[in-house]
């Protein structure tokens, strides 16, 4: 998914995934994220930034 | 698009499976078991295994989720929808799990309210708008999934939401790996290593495999190529010799996993004794519960839930199919009395069980051989 926006202080992103759904997910596990990112999400929570991977780069 | 579309090139494909053949010694069966849902589904999606030679296997061992919630486990479930006031909230596959008796579905359909949930974050909102009801979470999955139960459950207690509990079915990778590489029945020559829980355990915890065991594991991304680059992987090992936990998913997968997912799963969670698995029975520390410190918000604590066992219906082969020791297409109801539609077994609910995998997708290629 895509960060659209974030919620530093809550620690919450606003995503859109591929299909144009958006929906709130935890980044609690990758911070820190910036809009563009993309995001590996399970269940709500982004387990990994692909942008910041040796390969996103 | 990337991240996707480079890992589903054909002609890169074509000159994998290539390599393959020219790995594969003539005369030796090679067995390799994929310990991944979402592995087993992309093989099956995409066959993968059509590209592979007569003698490379693939063996769907017990890495779905779903698949390996026990019965009576979906019974405590049922039974805790049906408490005066509880909102049971479960992930949408969850919700179709046989127990003894009857589904979640059919708990609904029956009056309890239970609603489907795409995250625990949405169980907790939930929570927050019904602050008069008691919110419960089924919570199930391996350590890809458990963080986001843990972060939610910090979330609530730094929220002060008490209406809110977590009844908790997480499980780990490794003792069911070893329970199976201790199994007499099962001979596998090595395994692709899932992709997902690496992300969070990373790649450290699958030592024991060659070290213990002298089989070959290579974690494996999703998409076609990085399946059939890590059966590579593994032919390659086996040719030369070598055995080794090797990473073809290193685009997420770091070495040493997500130390925050660790870190946050080791404050909120501490091992059971005993956690016992569909087909496989019960393993050593090989689930989850709330550690003491946030046992308040344990809803097995807070509610009283039955806890029985219940046996697998006797028609059922899912425990031999998680173990790999037969394909879904030789269970004796497979595709009959066991269809997607009404399952009678966990492999055929979630789109990552074998059985559904290989109902939806491989079935077609197989009916091609047999005309």
């Amino acid at each position: 998914m895509t960060v659209l926006a974030l919620d530093s202080e809550r620690r919450l992103a606003l995503c859109v995934g591929e299909d144009g759904v958006r929906s709130q997910v935890e980044t609690a596990l990758v911070e820190p994220v910036a809009p563009g990112e993309r995001l590996l999400v399970h269940a709500g929570t982004a387990i990994a930034c692909l942008t910041a991977s040796e390969y996103g780069r | 698009m990337k991240f996707v579309e480079e890992f589903r090139d054909p002609e890169l494909g074509r000159a994998l499976a290539g390599e393959i053949l020219g790995l594969v010694e003539p005369g030796r069966h090679y067995k390799l078991m994929e310990v991944c849902g979402g592995h087993t589904h992309s093989i099956y999606k995409y066959g993968v295994d059509d590209l592979l030679p007569a003698n490379v296997e693939l063996v769907h061992g017990p890495g779905c989720p779903v698949c390996v919630i026990p019965m009576g486990r979906v019974d405590d479930g049922i039974a805790l929808a049906h408490q005066d006031g509880v909102i049971f909230t479960c992930f949408g596959d969850m919700v179709r799990v046989p127990g003894a008796n009857g589904s979640l579905l059919e708990a609904k359909a029956a009056g309890a309210d239970v609603r489907i949930v795409y995250s625990p974050l949405d169980a907790l909102r939930i929570a927050k708008q019904n602050p008069d009801r008691q919110v419960v979470f089924f919570a199930i999955g391996f350590e890809t999934t458990a963080p986001s139960t843990a972060l939610t459950i910090k979330r609530a207690r730094a929220e002060r939401v008490e209406n809110f509990s977590v009844m908790c079915s997480h499980v780990t990778i490794v003792p069911p790996l070893r329970a199976l590489l201790e199994s007499p029945d099962l001979r596998l020559d090595g395994f692709i290593g899932p992709g997902h829980v690496s992300t969070i355990v990373g790649a450290r915890p699958f030592e024991f495999i060659p070290a213990d065991y002298g089989k070959p594991i290579t974690i494996a991304g999703f998409e076609p190529l990085d399946i059939l680059q890590a059966i590579v992987m593994i032919l390659r090992q086996l040719a030369e010799g070598r055995c080794e936990v090797e990473n073809q998913y290193s685009r997420v997968v770091p070495y040493e996993g997500n130390i925050r997912a660790l870190e946050v799963m080791a404050e909120v969670f501490e091992l059971r004794p005993h956690f016992e698995w569909r087909g496989l029975g019960f393993i050593s520390h090989s689930g989850l519960k709330l550690s003491e410190a946030y046992a308040d918000l344990d809803a097995e604590v807070r509610f009283a839930v039955p806890g029985v066992r219940v046996a697998d219906p006797k028609a059922c082969q899912c425990g031999e199919v998680l173990k790999g020791v037969i394909k879904p297409w030789e269970c004796k109801v497979f595709g009959t009395a066991c269809t997607p539609e009404r399952p009678i077994g966990t492999c055929m609910v979630s789109s990552e069980g074998a059985c559904a995998a290989y109902y939806n997708f491989g079935r077609f290629a197989r009916e091609r051989e047999v005309v």
